[in-house]
């Protein structure tokens, strides 16, 4: 009798407890369902932050917008946004933290290095990884779960290549290149579409990474007497290699790929930046209205023009792919995990994004996109030509 | 491909190039014989020198030659914080000379780290403008950064040797270099002398970073692997010879942009670690020049030694 009250409440606190447990759990998983994550892992630090933070800022204007306009089906989307510094370690750490502890059916990196050392995990846990700016063209082959959005370097440097011969009729072409995984793959990309569309190879020189001088390779380059130079280097030395060559005497064409694409260049360089050609994969200000007004958005709040700006069109419109494959599995009512957004993501295969246009996901795992020439010309960048249409 | 302008052409650049190696050079050099320090920090130094001038230029707007003063005292200050709550402490502390090695590395990075966070990563020039007018000369490329540069690098080695050989610092410098212990001995204030020889050294690295940094892009980065290059030069020039290391430096880069002729460009890095690795393996204490410049220490030393006592 005097243990009865005692198990009574003891009864109660155990169903308290279990109440409070359940609707705990039913919460989370409530909340759980209230949100779609997507992970993001960018430099954040390090030699490429610049880049990356302007990068994953785009990325955050798309998702704040994606999440005005009423989300995904009136669910939020959520970025979990996690550091590389562009390292392939640290992309490794980024990655497993983003599929074991936030448990992102998909996410999002960039940097050739970055891509190729986290695909396995993306490939073992079933989880999409979307390249998104890397650009070295084995990231095809990389595995099952891995795609691009971002066109591989093949697309636009055999674009200039092929120009270069057919367009511009030049015949001696020489290639200048640094001496890394990517200078080196492009190079012979862009040395291969040449001399496949007639032209020769006169010169075909690399330099180290730490080079700080480039005299040599460009009198080697010179003696060969080429009608146009193509330059495969990196955004930190392509100005000085392309002011030694002008100061150096060599006057003819010079190109080079999205990595010199930047106002910046011709603060530097002056008149000797006449000339030079440039490519960009995604519309200008002058080919999109959009465009034009995501570059004055950034000019507003930021008080300049992105760095890297095709890159960062690219981020921008990354969120709204993802959208809308989650937008599509909600609507049919599919587990979101990495299998099902795959299937869903191959299964729509194209998509209209509002600042790179429509990406159609090939069955190799490449996408194709039209790349815009652009030259310095009269002191500012001025569109050429777009090729590849 | 190979004639005498590509040669003369490739001299020239080599040359007007080594100005800024050769400081480099010649401050890790004086480092490492007066205060007997591995001074991987100096990258920190530059480092502080070239954002001392940005700031200066770019942000402040001020004329190139407040840039140039900017390099120098950003360099030195540096120098001091370096010797004042680094080294000095250290010393003090009885640290062992690896330790006081593994210190500069950290010491290295750190500032990076900082001006990192302060400036970011993005590569740039001191000047808004990296390209530099050209003269022909003898079918030879001459850009108007050439001559001046070499001029300012002759002019610091002429006054640097000047000081060493005719100041009464400069003399307790060597004096220290040669025996820290003894030299204290007689009188001279090894702390002070020590905290010279770093200042001596952010000068000098100020003005090779205001060269470079109106030649070619820096981002916080860029002065670590610049200090390989003086690092090389120290080895090769004989370990505590300053004029040894200076000339080290012009002949790497010499050799190493020659080698174009004869071999493909991308092994021109490669020859650099090559020319380290035989020169520590077969000469480990580096190419000397002893005799000579011993007994005109011991000349110098002397007097100096006994002035300072009498004023002590």
């Amino acid at each position: 009798m005097t243990n009865q009250p005692s198990t009574g409440l003891t009864i109660g606190r155990r169903t308290a407890l279990a109440l409070v447990l359940l609707s705990a759990t039913s919460g989370a998983a409530l909340a759980q369902q209230a949100s779609y994550k997507f992970g993001l892992a960018m430099p954040l630090t390090g030699g490429q932050a610049l880049y990356g933070n302007d990068q994953v800022k785009a990325a955050q204007w798309a998702v704040d917008e994606i999440n005005k306009a009423g989300g995904i089906n009136g669910k939020k989307l959520e970025m979990i946004v996690l550091d590389t510094q562009a390292d392939p370690q640290v992309g490794i750490q980024a990655v497993n933290r983003l599929i074991s502890v936030d448990k992102a059916p998909v996410f999002i990196t960039a940097w050739s290095g970055v891509v190729k050392a986290v695909a396995p995990i993306a490939n073992d846990n079933k989880v999409v990884e979307l390249s998104v700016g890397a650009n070295a063209p084995d990231i095809a082959k990389l595995g099952d779960y891995v795609y691009t959005t971002f066109p591989l370097a093949d697309v636009d440097i055999r674009a200039v290549s092929n120009y270069s011969a057919t367009t511009l009729g030049k015949k001696k072409a020489a290639v200048l290149f640094i001496n890394n995984e990517t200078g080196i793959g492009s190079a012979e990309v862009y040395r291969d579409t040449f001399k496949k569309a007639g032209g020769e190879v006169v010169a075909y020189e690399a330099y180290d990474q730490k080079a700080t001088d480039f005299t040599g390779p460009l009198l080697k380059i010179r003696a060969a007497n080429p009608d146009i130079v193509h330059l495969q280097g990196l955004v930190s030395e392509s100005p000085q290699v392309i002011a030694q060559a002008r100061q150096l005497g060599i006057t003819v064409p010079i190109t080079s790929y999205s990595g010199i694409y930047n106002p910046k260049l011709i603060e530097q360089l002056g008149a000797a930046a006449e000339g030079v050609i440039a490519t960009s994969l995604a519309p200008g200000v002058d080919d999109l209205p959009a465009v034009k007004d995501y570059v004055a958005r950034w000019v507003k709040e930021a008080g300049r023009p992105p760095n890297g700006l095709p890159y960062t069109q690219y981020l921008y419109d990354s969120p709204y792919l993802v959208a809308a494959v989650f937008a599509s599995l909600d609507k049919k009512g599919t587990p979101v995990t990495g299998e099902n957004f795959r299937k869903e993501m191959l299964a729509i295969k194209s998509f209209d994004l509002p600042l790179t246009g429509k990406v159609t996901f090939s069955d190799d795992h490449t996408v194709n996109k039209p790349v815009y020439l652009v030259e310095v010309k009269g002191g500012k960048w001025t569109g050429k030509a777009v090729v590849n249409k | 491909m190979l004639n005498a302008t590509v040669i003369s052409q490739i001299l020239w650049t080599s040359l007007a190039t080594s100005s800024y190696f050769v400081l480099f050079a010649v401050a890790f050099a004086l480092v490492l014989k007066v205060n007997k320090v591995f001074n991987f920090a100096q990258a920190g130094m530059m480092t502080c020198a070239f954002y001392s001038a940005y700031v200066a230029v770019r942000v402040l707007e001020f004329s190139g030659p407040v840039g140039f003063v900017a390099a120098i005292a950003g360099g030195a200050a540096m120098a001091f914080i370096l010797e004042r709550f680094g080294f000095s402490v250290l010393r003090h502390r009885r640290a062992s000379p690896m330790f006081v090695f593994i210190f500069t590395l950290i010491a290295s990075q750190f500032i990076t780290y900082a001006m990192t966070m302060i400036f970011g990563t993005w590569p740039t020039t001191i000047f808004a403008s990296m390209f530099w007018p050209v003269s022909i000369i003898a079918n030879v490329a001459v850009s108007a950064w050439d001559l001046p540069a070499l001029g300012a690098t002759i002019l610091v080695l002429v006054v640097l040797w000047a000081f060493l050989r005719f100041t009464r610092y400069g003399q307790f410098m060597i004096a220290v270099a040669d025996n820290a212990d003894l030299a204290e001995l007689y009188g001279i204030r090894k702390d002070r002398v020590l905290m010279v020889s770093m200042l001596v050294a952010g000068i000098i690295c100020g003005i090779g970073m205001f060269l470079y940094g109106t030649r070619a892009q820096v981002q916080p980065a860029a002065a670590t692997e610049l200090m390989l290059f003086a690092v090389a030069a120290t080895i090769l020039g004989g370990i505590g010879n300053l004029w040894g290391a200076a000339l080290a430096a012009v002949v790497l880069g010499l050799v190493q942009n020659s080698s174009i002729l004869f071999i493909p460009s991308a092994w021109q890095g490669f020859l650099l670690y090559a020319f380290l690795f035989f020169a520590i393996v077969l000469f480990p204490s580096g190419f000397h020049l002893p005799e000579r410049s011993k007994r005109l220490k011991r000349t110098v030393v002397a007097p100096v030694v006994v002035s300072d006592a009498k004023e002590g």
